[in-house]
């Protein structure tokens, strides 16, 4: 990747793309870090992306 | 008049958060409604200026719709 | 990286090697534009697993309509072609030509400085849920298939029924704490999440239907989180729902009913019948946490759940890796978001040399100069047959051709694909395009790549403008084609009428000056400058008092048995010695001007009054114990609060003598002075009382309480407190404890439910936990203009997505300021504010985006309507040659429009949105 030998990684890796894991990558992102999302399954959004709406404001979580 | 032959022409103003994302939730979840809205997307509906409505008004609109 | 997981990680902190295997999805994501025909033609049926396999779909599909990716991919165990080598009908159905059964499993090596897991949580086994007749009796339901049952966009379209026999239930019971306090099932913690969530669900339900009868068996009401209690007290009086105080033995079937047996509070056997029972099921640790814990080379706890420490909840046992989210124990999802920007945080600090190192950056041509007179493109997208198979493209598109202005139209397939923006640059460059739009889906999600696109080829992106003939016309008018076609052509209309008034605007930047200020000297203050400092920016740590530390001076232990003053010795010996940290003591914030990257802040110090430059702002002010006059506080010596206990039982010599204790819970908190939960008290009582126990284990102790909120792993010290022989007794709210004077001693008389009777006791101490209030801020709240709730603690901007960002942009709050919280979640919370606060400071720029408000100097009259209506700061007035005139900080400018529509005069104009352009697209819409 062309970096000196020895030096840190700028790249950080997220296990799981639940609403933590989307969170964390989306912020390394922003604060410019490379961010390697790996999640298991077919699609990002985890246990939030199957709830209704969220308590207390009752907003949809999707 | 007929329920059923009034075709009413209906201006939506619609706020880019929420009504407008709710737009197209509707659509992403296949709900039908009539076809007699035209929208205008704008980034609050605190952006709408009484003259817009009294324009819509002017310009034939039978009723206007402030979503946000 | 979808269908990934991780298999080894080796390296240390600052230069790990991860090696990532990656399934194929047999479908290319770049080509794959969800259309979905693929899913119809398949004959393989596939149970629904997005839907708790209460719904089917079929081999090719995606988990639910939003999914991200947005492509479908192939279900390997199901897929015929995968397994037989049969069928193969997908591949010609697909317009796209995106399935692809050649892609191959990966495997990667990935050199990465730091890793995060955030796996999430697992499910409760079957077994556990069998002994409530789960599996054997249909109308038991978990309540994430409820969730589901009740959601518009579920099995049964949002419509509440039984999965028995698709009848309406008239009567729902809720089990809480199922596979969760149960030692017996594994899981002795409490999930923290399950009384919020039935209430939302019971709310919902009676929101559906009003009539249905709801009963809630539960053994404590955990409602502890920011506005939580009120939430469920508005939920209780305004849809009735019944609260039953009792764990409920066993679930019968009879006829069609379900036969609930319990005990009440009074201890009497009751049986009730319901139609339908939802079980509140706990937050298992994840099924792969302990291959994974091998993996990643880090330790679990007992219930194989990440093992951090309470004061660095962040941190894995192995250096640089860290953990958010429910793996580090039941959490709900604005702790969850909490722990996530905390721990990017925590792997900025470690990364904060090599960061922009690895990030691949674009650049564009510069822009061309356009021409006065307006030379549209119109594209017209059939989305496979998204569109075109009901809206007439062709109609359209030969409609659009006939508008004043328009000199090229197109139409194509999937206008989204690489292909079609080469044809939209092609046509640019051809007919010499000055302003562009596209008719195709939402501009929510797919403005930015045609804005790409014009970027891409030297034209300013604001010459763009976006029909929706997609997800608001196409797919809500199916059936009616001509209808359909006339709408899009209406629309298409407008937008070009639009069109034609735009104009190009500029890509706006504001510098940031790289330092922070943070408010507040105690551990979630500390925490955050720390944070800010490891992540290579200068730090002011202001402490209105004399030193630092806060409460966490007062605290002589832990639940969890770590040492306070160890920490605040270490916290603050790296804080005082920082070299990007400035620390403050005994100084007040005066003064703060600015907006966010260019804030000034007076601050007066000792020694007189300085003026400090800085990017953002941390609010950290605390809380404190609050003072009450009930129950003899300040009368009667023997009357104490929880942190006052605290103290005198760091000498054992002085606890020796305490041979009677009764703790009164929730003393002034939850519909008293206070009016919500403070979160913390329970723990605290739990704690004094295992300290007072083991320090004199012949003390009697009892802690009067209304609900004990001992929520996550705090549980098994609530167990324990209840083995080791501490009574703990329930009283209701309208029949609390009574303290009386008796000569030198004390008399505490209270109800106890389960005898029956009044019982009075005469102990050496009364311990109050008397909640948390927050310190002064209404003035710091004026200056900064930040909303405060009800009860004067900091308002953030989301309560859930966004937990330490505030309203206004470049500050961010942490720690007790927020709301009340143990010490773990205020350092969590601190290192999350602390790594928004980083945001800006690391990019050195603020981005705006075009739509922001610019006023017209010469015809504004400086009354001053738009800055008293900003809901951002973002106006003010000015004073320009004498006179008073209105200017946007555009850093802060949102783009809502209220001051263009409120300006008296028109003076003010919003990009992208200005009056002529929204006047001109309602006359276009009058011409139909």
């Amino acid at each position: 990747m062309g970096r000196e030998h020895g030096a840190k990684s700028g790249a950080v890796l997220v296990v799981g793309g639940g609403v933590a894991g989307v969170q964390a990558a989306l912020d390394l992102a922003e604060m410019g870090f490379h961010v390697y999302l790996v999640e298991k399954s077919a699609s990002i959004g985890g246990a939030m992306a199957r709830l209704d709406k969220t308590f207390p404001t009752n907003d949809c979580a999707l | 008049m007929d329920q059923d032959s009034f075709k009413p022409k209906i201006l939506g103003f619609l706020c880019n958060w929420c009504c407008y994302a709710a737009a197209d939730s509707a659509g992403v979840g296949r709900y039908q409604y009539p076809p007699n809205l035209r929208t205008i997307r704008l980034m609050c509906t605190g952006r709408i200026d009484p003259m817009f409505i009294i324009e819509g008004f002017a310009c034939g609109a039978d009723g206007i719709f402030a979503g946000g | 990286m979808t269908n990934a997981t991780l298999e080894s990680l080796e390296g240390e902190a600052g230069k790990f090697t991860a090696k990532v295997h990656r399934l194929p999805r047999f479908i290319n994501e770049d080509l794959c534009t969800a259309c979905g025909v693929c899913t119809m033609y398949c004959p393989v049926l596939v149970s629904d697993t997005y839907n708790e396999e209460l719904a089917i779909t079929r081999a090719p599909h995606k988990d639910y309509p939003q999914a991200v990716p947005a492509s479908f991919y192939i279900d390997p165990k199901k897929c015929l072609f995968l397994n037989y080598e049969t069928c193969q009908i997908c591949i010609p159905t697909c317009q796209a030509k995106a399935i692809d059964f050649s892609q191959k499993e990966e495997r990667l090596d990935l050199s990465v400085g730091a890793v995060i897991l955030a796996p999430g949580f697992g499910r409760i086994s079957d077994k556990v849920l069998a002994r409530y007749g789960y599996g054997r009796f249909p109308d038991v339901v978990t309540s994430l298939e409820f969730e589901r049952i009740m959601c518009a966009s579920g099995p049964s379209r949002g419509e509440i029924i039984r999965p028995s026999d698709g009848k309406h239930p008239q009567k729902i019971a809720f089990l809480q704490c199922i596979g969760s306090r149960d030692i017996t099932s594994g899981n002795g913690y409490c999930s923290s999440v399950c009384c919020m969530y039935a209430v939302k669900e019971a709310t919902v339900v009676k929101e559906h239907a009003p009539d249905v009868d709801i009963s809630i068996f539960y053994m404590d009401m955990r409602t502890a989180g920011k506005g939580f209690d009120a939430s469920r007290q508005r939920a209780r009086d305004t849809h009735h729902l019944r609260f039953i105080r009792s764990r409920v033995a066993e679930v019968r079937e009879r006829g069609d009913k379900l036969r609930l047996s319990y005990a009440d509070s009074e201890g009497n056997h009751k049986e009730d019948d319901f139609d339908m029972v939802v079980l509140s099921v706990g937050l298992e640790s994840p099924e792969d946490a302990q291959s994974l814990a091998v993996t990643a080379g880090i330790k679990l706890n007992q219930y194989d759940f990440c093992d951090t420490k309470a004061f660095l909840p962040l941190d894995a046992s192995r250096p640089g890796v860290y953990v958010a989210g429910a793996f580090q124990g039941p959490k709900d999802i604005p702790e969850s978001v909490m722990q996530a920007i905390g721990s990017a945080a925590a792997a900025a600090e470690i990364l904060h040399e090599a960061r922009g190192t690895e990030v691949i950056r674009k650049e564009y041509p510069s822009e061309m100069g356009i021409a006065e007179e307006p030379r549209i493109g119109v594209f017209v997208c059939h989305c496979g047959i998204n569109i075109g198979g009901v809206v007439n493209v062709s109609e359209v598109a030969s409609y659009a051709r006939t508008l004043k202005d328009v000199v090229s139209v197109d139409d194509s397939l999937y206008s989204c694909s690489q292909d079609s923006q080469k044809v939209i640059k092609d046509a640019i460059k051809e007919h010499n395009l000055n302003r562009v739009v596209v008719a195709a889906c939402t501009p929510r999600t797919h403005e930015p790549l045609f804005q790409e696109t014009l970027r891409d080829i030297g034209l300013n992106r604001s010459l763009f403008e976006m029909v929706n003939i997609r997800d608001q016309c196409s797919w809500v008018h199916a059936h009616e084609p001509k209808e359909a076609t006339a709408k899009a052509k209406d629309l298409v209309r407008m937008a070009v009428a639009k069109a034609r008034l735009l104009y190009p605007l500029p890509e706006q930047t504001v510098p940031v000056i790289p330092k922070a200020l943070v408010i507040g000297g105690g551990i979630a203050g500390m925490t955050a400058a720390l944070s800010i400092a490891e992540q290579g920016f200068e730090c002011f740590l202001v402490e209105n008092s004399a030193q630092l530390g806060g409460n966490l001076r007062r605290l002589k232990t832990t639940l969890t048995g770590e040492d306070p003053g160890q920490l605040l010795n270490e916290v603050e010996t790296r804080a005082r010695n920082h070299p990007r940290i400035k620390v403050y003591t005994n100084t007040q914030v005066e003064n703060v001007s600015g907006y966010i990257g260019n804030f000034a802040s007076t601050l007066s110090t000792e020694t007189g009054s300085e003026v400090i430059e800085h990017g953002v702002v941390v609010v950290a002010t605390g809380g404190r114990e609050h003072r009450l006059k009930k129950y003899l506080y300040g009368q009667s010596k023997h009357v104490l609060t929880q942190l006052e206990l605290e103290e005198i039982l760091s000498s054992p010599e002085k606890a020796k003598k305490i041979n009677e204790v009764v703790m009164i819970q929730c003393a002034g908190s939850r519909g008293d002075d206070l009016s919500y939960c403070s979160k913390l008290c329970c723990g605290q009582a739990v704690k004094n009382a295992l300290r007072l126990k083991e320090l004199n284990p012949a003390a009697s102790i009892y802690v009067l309480y209304r609900d004990v909120r001992t929520y996550g792993f705090m549980e098994d010290y609530y167990r324990e407190a209840r083995e080791k022989g501490v009574v703990f007794i329930n009283y209701e709210k309208e029949n609390p404890p009574v303290v009386m004077p008796n000569d030198d001693k004390i008399t505490v008389e209270f109800m106890d439910v389960l005898l029956g009777e009044k019982v009075k006791l005469e102990p050496d101490l009364v311990t109050l936990s008397v909640g948390i209030v927050p310190n002064e801020v209404e003035e710091l709240a004026k200056l900064l203009k930040i909303p405060l709730t009800q009860e004067n603690f900091f308002l953030e901007a989301h309560v859930k997505l966004r937990p330490v960002e505030m309203a206004v942009s470049g500050v961010y709050v942490c720690g007790l300021a927020h709301s009340p919280k143990p010490i773990d979640e205020s350092i969590s919370q601190a290192r999350a504010a602390a790594g928004k606060a980083c945001v800006p400071l690391s990019k050195g720029f603020v981005a705006v985006e075009p739509i922001v408000s610019s006023v017209g100097k010469d015809k504004c009259i400086g009354c001053g309507i738009c800055e008293s209506l900003c809901p951002y700061k973002a106006i003010h007035l000015i004073k320009v040659d004498k006179k008073k005139k209105a200017e946007t900080i555009t850093a802060s400018c949102k783009g809502c429009g209220i001051c263009a529509s409120h300006c008296p005069t028109l003076a003010i104009s919003m990009g992208g949105f200005t009056n002529e352009e929204i006047m001109a697209q309602i006359r276009a819409f009058g011409e139909c």
